[in-house]
């Protein structure tokens, strides 16, 4: 009967859902787990929770889906747009393609975030971003109390509102990152305790702190933006996202035993072909496009579906030709999808599902680009180093790749880089590697000017804020761009040096915002630059002029003894009378006998 | 005790009698500034404060409060002020009034010396310094007398006479005690001081004579009233001619100049003295080699230790074993293939096994001119990501295809590819490992590392089209050897002799020793037994490597770039395979994945004489300093020698004569000698220039003309002056050679101690070259240095090197290491040619500086040294006894 009614709603609400196109009003909470093949043997998963809540039950303090104490925050720190990143590993453009979400959902490593503050002027801004932080920082248990005035910049280009706003002119943006922050489990923790079905079902049980952080890239976003359909309500939308790149044969391992001890010789896969192959000689054969269960892979399956979400939304889907065979446990229904390239599954509500991708057929395992799916070409590469070395002077080198062949490409590049690394803005300078090494400068030269179009710089201000750097410049096609500049190290104070200052400090990423070339031509006044795809660069570690710690407790250690020696005993001296033995009152036994007689004559007298 | 009471009496009753002298004008002002401090110190500031009415105040100057231009010196801040103050003024105001008489200095204290420095302070402050600082204290009035004092002392002995020489005006003394006072004397007014004594020279010089009334008027006044009479101690005018005093001291003073106690002069000019500075040069030079040999003393070296304590090492399991061994033997198939090929091939082969381990890889290009040969090649390097780092920081293994000694590394190579393979396996890594295949292990290392810090030269080395982060380790395996080893030599010279962080190789010591059971030696000691003699030559095989500054391995060149890095090379036939040694490579890995910082806790500076003994800087640079030292007091004693009068006999005669009489000095000439030495010296680039410029086949022709060079301009320089050289001049010559080796030397040994104490020994005969034409040096010495010199030269040294290197080289080692025989057989046939080739190479391709330290420090000193050795004996006739002067 429960079956049967449920059923039924399932068929009114697909037939809801498939009749008018989704509103946000009556899809309140989906989620999502997409599973895409990339190349030697990784697996990306990403996962998309979203829920909304309209901006008028917000104000009133009734959250359904929205979680309370991420919505209290925000109205407590008057915060119109929020975008939070927790992010570990990179991304392995070369290999995998483009990224995920055009790079949207991501941050660089560390922790990063951004928010367009409700605020008229900079000081009022600047109290609710410190509101903001440090109750984030509460709540994610991350360090973003941390992002102070000298790591918080106010982008100028970069960043556009993904929302709805109706009133630009008291916004805000204030962004801030934190490049040395660790994410582990207990940021994932919390995150997931915002969702409606807090990890217990749905596709969200196959998160684990294990899984997710032994990931070769992974990437935690929590995205808070207001909607308004037109004609509709307007709406506060949540969007938490979670993608990570696994590396299958090291997931495979059992929880209990990840050590990747050396298989038995049997199980080594070899290539026979090798004239020398024989039983203690093997040329291995590596990546081959290895069979994955759901739960070999995330170590569980996943939990039925969460009651809550939106079940015309399939919750996971699996991007493999159709022409690959899936295995599904039963109550598991299988929907291709019309493009040929990726299929997804419908769960009911309290079956397990488990999912298999087989082995391809010897057949089409001859060509491997069949069996997983091309990786679409980025828009751009990015690689940033830094150049020299010693502890006094230093450069940057971003090296920008444009794959294309006939596209140009602009974007506009960003830095937020600490204070103590002081650049010199007349070095900074962006030229086209050359196909040939020897071409004679002229010639290059001309073509240079033009790369750079606009740059805007904030310089650094001592120990209260850092350097902003947005560069808006191009990249023609199929050509290499060299942005290069230098910087000077400062030399930090004593007690400026964070703990394991031999270390080093870590810098920010750089955030590459790709304009998109359809919009470019209306933005005349460069007030709405949609941004087509964004990437960020790996951070950089940079070794300041560190002094030897030891020395100054040696001489703090060395000045005390010395001064506790000599002020004791002076003291001592000074302080003591001295008297001669017989001169003193008697002490001990005997003067207690002197007044017990002395009582005692007392008495008897 | 008696006698202490009886002086103390005497200097009290002194006092009192001088101040029942004092006359009366200064009575009365020291009476009226004593009141005035009671009156202050009675009623502080309650019912009329005094210092407020009375001080100097600029701001409220005005005609009503002109009153205090006259009493601000009467009052004072407090009662030391006051006391410092009589102190100073009394006796050179009684010595003014003496002079001037009571009413001249009534009339001028009272009057114009007063007021006319307040207005002149009050002018300078209000209007020029735009301050008001108020000022009180009779000070001014003291520094106005000392002036005047001053500029009279000056008349009569216008020098202070330091060492017979005047040096020192005496008028500059009150400018010397007025900064002195501004620095000792809290809240003392330097402009009011310097307004005093600027009054006081004024007034010195007469200037002001016309303020002090006339002596008509004064002597009306004194008859009228009959002050003589009627005053006690007033000091009248008539006196003031003769002074009161009979006849002043101040006029008497004779012209003596100031001499240093006899004591002092004595011993300065004992001729004792100069003597000694040989003998003290040698005991430096004794001593300082002496130390090296007790530095392998259980006393005086040290156990190593683990400094770093996140190194942990061979805390870890490793797991390096199993059906790894089965990949290893299929790699050394593919690598034995590659045997014999050109580099490009090898790479073009090696490149799609890596790609296959999901690693990216790149390559380098890179061309090397050095002696007329040419390096090039093509590194192939693979960086394994870290799985969940973010490319802030790697480590580096490194396998180069051929080692030091032109082997093929064919069990390196393949291990180095198995090692990323089960590397790739593990999450665990914080740090990316790049893994660096090279062509060879000197110049394809330093191509690599210089493009990775760009600090390559882009035409002749390609830049790196993938980086990493920072480079926090490199470890370099060199396993040439077939079969089975016995024990791993790590090898750890770097370039110019720096050193890794005594840490690494600490780690490697205890994971390979103590972990896995391997022993390790060190400096190609095969067999160590832990005694003096084995660990004595083990230093100094490492001294004798880091002298020479030359690249011993891969590893050597990531060191200058602060990259802590270190060769394995199995050695001697054991039971440990190849396995073993990549567990060590694993564990050491580990153990740099565990750092948090950057290699530092542990000693940069540092000599092995053992596995686990060293010493530290702070032990054995005493040694090099030493040797440096002997130079710099020889030069010394050289200079002194060449400030005294040439003549032996004379000089006795003289010192028979008046030894308590002036010093005598003689005049040097500096031109002569100084233009010889800067010529040497400058000459010195140039064998520097064709040594590392010169084609291979004309090396040898430029060493036997640097050899022969020397004599000649040695013959060249001693007959080319127009006037003959004085012994002065050689002197001289010889002091500032030695002086600048000594200053050279002394700063080398702090950068590369052993090239420092290596050439500071074998200059050790230029301490004691005896000057050619000094009177006692016959035929017989000057013979004996020549030899002498021309045994220990650097050209000499260069041939000794490339026989005596290669024989004990190729001698002191055994079968295991067969291959430093031929290397010693290469070096011999080689001779002085390999040498020049080595180190043409390491200048071109390393950056390596020991050719600088002996072309440009060691050589022009030697041919300075020859200069003198063979100098012309002078024909001396009596027109040419050098010039003396005597101070007047």
């Amino acid at each position: 009967m429960r079956r049967f009614l449920s059923l039924l709603w399932l068929s009114l609400l697909s037939f809801f859902t498939f009749s008018a196109p989704v509103s946000a009003t009556d899809s309140d909470y989906h989620e999502q787990l997409n599973l895409r093949p990339l190349p030697l043997s990784s697996l990306l998963a990403s996962f998309n929770f979203r829920s909304n809540t309209t901006l008028s039950e917000f104000e009133k303090g009734n959250f359904r889906f929205f979680p309370r104490s991420l919505a209290q925050i925000l109205q407590h720190a008057g915060t119109r747009e929020l975008h939070l990143r927790f992010s570990l590993g990179r991304w392995d453009a070369e290999t995998w393609g483009a990224r995920p979400w055009n790079g949207a959902r991501e941050g660089g490593t560390g922790v990063e975030l951004w928010a367009w503050l409700e605020a008229d002027t900079n000081e009022e801004a600047d109290h609710k971003w410190l509101t903001l932080t440090n109750a984030l920082s509460g709540l994610f248990c991350a360090s973003l109390n941390f992002i102070d005035g000298t790591r918080t910049t106010r982008p100028v280009m970069s960043f556009q509102p993904e929302g709805d706003h109706s009133a630009v002119d008291n916004m805000q943006l204030l962004y801030g990152v934190l490049p040395h922050e660790v994410v582990c489990t207990e940021n994932l923790t919390p995150f997931l305790k915002l969702l409606p079905c807090k990890g217990k079902a749905g596709i969200a049980t196959l998160l684990d702190g294990h899984k997710l952080f032994d990931s070769s890239w992974q990437s935690m976003a929590i995205d808070i933006r207001p909607i308004c359909p037109a004609g509709g309500e307007c709406v506060l939308q949540i969007e938490q996202t979670i993608d990570m790149v696994l590396d299958i044969d090291r997931s495979k391992r059992p929880r209990g035993n990840p050590i990747p001890r050396p298989p038995p010789s049997e199980q080594l896969p070899c290539d026979a072909s090798k004239p020398y192959n024989s039983h203690d000689t093997c040329f291995p054969v590596d990546h081959t496009n290895q069979e994955w269960t759901l739960s070999q892979i995330f170590g569980k399956t996943v939990k039925g579906t969460c009651p809550l979400a939106d079940e015309a939304v399939p919750p996971v889907c699996l991007q493999v030709h159709h022409s690959r065979s899936v295995f599904v446990s039963k109550d598991v229904h299988e929907k291709k999808n019309p493009d040929g390239l990726s299929r997804c599954f419908h769960i009911s509500p309290e079956t397990d599902m488990e999912l298999m991708l087989p082995r391809p057929d010897d057949a089409e395992a001859a060509s491997s680009s069949t069996s997983i799916i091309a990786a679409e070409t980025p828009l751009l590469y990015a690689e940033r180093s830094f150049t020299g070395h010693g502890q006094e002077r230093g450069g940057v080198q971003t090296i920008l790749r444009n794959p294309s062949p006939d596209t140009e490409v602009e974007f506009i590049y960003m830095e937020s880089l600490p204070w103590f690394m002081r650049i010199y803005l007349h070095t900074m300078e962006a030229r086209i590697a050359s196909q040939q090494p020897h071409t004679n400068a002229s010639s290059s030269a001309s073509s240079y000017s033009s790369l750079i179009e606009q740059v805007y710089y904030r310089p650094a201000l001592d120990r209260a804020r850092g350097t902003q750097l947005e560069v808006r410049m191009r990249v023609p096609p199929a050509s290499t761009v060299f942005l290069t500049y230098d910087f000077e190290k400062s030399i930090l104070r004593y007690t400026e040096y964070p703990p394991d200052a031999n270390r080093g400090f870590d810098v920010a990423a750089a955030v590459i915002t790709i304009l998109d070339p359809t919009t470019q031509g209306q933005e005349a006044g460069g007030k709405e630059l949609a941004a087509a795809y964004t990437l960020r660069t790996t951070s950089l570690l940079c070794s300041l002029p560190t002094p030897d710690f030891s020395m100054p407790y040696n001489v703090i250690i060395f000045t005390s003894t010395a001064i506790a020696l000599a002020f004791g005993g002076m003291f001592n001296i000074l302080v003591r009378r001295f008297v001669a033995a017989d001169e003193g009152p008697e002490a001990g036994l005997k003067v207690l006998i002197a007044k017990l007689k002395a009582r005692v004559k007392g008495v008897k007298g | 005790m008696n006698s202490v009471t009886n002086s103390l009496k005497l200097s009290l009753g002194r006092t009192a009698t001088h101040i029942d002298r004092l006359p009366l004008f200064t009575r009365v002002v020291l009476v009226v500034m004593v009141t005035l401090e009671v009156l202050r110190v009675l009623f502080p500031r309650s019912w009329w404060d005094l210092e407020e009415w009375g001080r100097l105040e600029p701001d409220v100057m005005g005609i009503a409060t002109m009153y205090r231009t006259n009493t601000y010196p009467l009052i004072h801040t407090s009662a030391i002020h006051l006391i410092l103050n009589l102190i100073g003024l009394t006796p050179l105001l009684e010595r003014f009034e003496a002079s001037h008489g009571t009413l001249t200095s009534l009339a001028l204290f009272v009057g114009p010396l007063s007021t006319g420095p307040a207005l002149i302070y009050v002018v300078l402050e209000r209007f020029i310094l735009r301050m008001n600082t108020p000022i009180v204290g009779a000070s001014i009035w003291g520094f106005l007398l000392f002036g005047s004092e001053a500029i009279r002392h000056h008349k009569v002995t216008p020098y202070v006479v330091i060492a017979g020489k005047p040096t020192i005006p005496t008028w500059t003394a009150p400018i010397a005690v007025l900064f002195v006072a501004a620095l000792l004397l809290p809240g003392s007014s330097f402009l009011g001081h310097a307004i005093g004594l600027g009054v006081g020279y004024v007034y010195g010089l007469g200037y002001l004579k016309f303020l002090s009334p006339p002596d008509k008027i004064l002597r009306w006044i004194e008859g009228k009233l009959n002050l003589r009479v009627r005053l006690p101690h007033f000091v009248s005018v008539d006196q003031k001619t003769y002074g009161r005093f009979g006849v002043l001291p101040l006029t008497n003073l004779a012209p003596q100049p100031v001499v240093a106690p006899a004591t002092v002069m004595q011993l300065r000019r004992d001729p004792r003295l100069l003597k000694l500075p040989p003998y003290i040069s040698l005991l430096c030079i004794v001593i300082g080699v002496a130390w090296l040999f007790l530095l392998p003393l259980d006393q005086y070296s040290r156990r190593t230790y683990i400094s770093e304590n996140a190194l942990l090492p061979g805390q870890v399991h490793t797991y390096f074993s199993g059906s790894d061994q089965n990949v290893f033997r299929a790699y050394k198939h593919e690598v034995n293939e590659l045997v014999g090929k050109d580099n490009t091939a090898i790479n073009d082969k090696l490149e799609p096994i890596i790609k296959g381990l999901g690693l990216k890889t790149a390559r380098q290009n890179f061309t090397y001119h050095a002696a007329g040969q040419t390096f090039a090649g093509e590194n192939l390097y693979a960086i394994l990501q870290a799985p969940r780092g973010d490319a802030t920081e790697a480590i580096v293994l490194v396998a180069a295809w051929e080692n030091v000694r032109h082997e093929v590394n064919r069990n390196g190579v393949p291990l180095a590819l198995t090692l990323l393979r089960y590397f790739k396996r593990w999450s665990l890594w914080s740090k990316d490992i790049i893994l660096l295949l090279t062509p060879d292990s000197i110049a394809g290392p330093q191509a690599w590392v210089d493009a990775y810090h760009d600090a390559h030269d882009p035409a002749r080395v390609a830049s790196l089209p993938l980086k990493s982060g920072l480079l926090q380790g490199a470890i370099a395996i060199d396993y040439a050897q077939e079969g089975r080893f016995e024990s791993l030599h790590v090898v750890y010279d770097g370039v110019n002799g720096q050193l890794p962080n005594l840490d690494l190789i600490n780690s490697i010591v205890n994971i390979a020793g103590g972990q896995m059971g391997i022993g390790v030696a060190l400096q190609e000691m095969w067999h160590h037994n832990n005694g003096y003699q084995d660990r004595l030559s083990t230093m100094l095989r490492g001294m004798l490597k880091q002298g020479f500054g030359l690249a011993s391995g891969p590893h050597s060149s990531f060191i200058p770039y602060h990259v802590d890095a270190v060769t394995l090379r199995p050695f001697g036939e054991g039971w440990q395979d190849e396995m073993a040694l990549g567990r060590v490579v694993e564990g050491s890995f580990r153990s740099l994945n565990n750092l948090l910082e950057h290699l530092h806790q542990s000693f940069f500076f540092y000599l092995l004489m053992q596995r686990e003994r060293f010493v530290s800087i702070g032990t054995y640079l005493p040694s090099a300093m030493l040797v440096a030292a002997n130079f710099t007091i020889m030069a010394i004693a050289l200079w002194v020698k060449s400030g005294q009068p040439a003549s032996k006999t004379e000089k006795k005669a003289e010192k028979e004569v008046s030894t308590p009489s002036a010093p005598t000095t003689v005049e040097r000439d500096l031109f002569l000698p100084l233009g010889v030495v800067a010529l040497i010296q400058s000459l010195s680039v140039l064998p520097l220039y064709l040594f590392n410029h010169a084609l291979e086949t004309a090396l040898t022709l430029f060493f036997i003309v640097f050899t022969l060079l020397p004599s000649f301009l040695a013959h060249f320089l001693n007959n080319f002056p127009s006037t003959p050289t004085t012994p002065q001049q050689y002197d001289l010559i010889r002091s500032f050679s030695l002086l600048l080796l000594g200053m050279f030397l002394s700063t080398l040994a702090t950068l590369n101690f052993s090239l420092a104490l290596l050439v500071g020994v074998l200059a050790v005969p230029l301490t004691f070259v005896p000057n050619s034409i000094s009177p006692n040096s016959g035929l017989p010495s000057r013979v004996l240095a020549t030899i002498l010199l021309n045994v220990f030269n650097p050209t000499a040294v260069l041939v000794g090197l490339g026989l005596v290197y290669g024989w004990f080289g190729g001698g002191g080692v055994d079968a295991a290491a067969g291959a430093d025989v031929s290397n010693g057989v290469k070096w011999m046939t080689g001779g002085v040619w390999g040498v020049l080739r080595e180190a043409a190479v390491g200048w071109h391709v390393c950056g390596t500086y020991s050719p600088v330290v002996v072309w440009c420090v060691w050589w022009p000193a030697w041919v300075a040294a020859q200069v003198v050795v063979l100098g012309k004996k002078e024909v001396k006739t009596g027109s040419e006894v050098p010039r003396e002067k005597k101070d007047a």
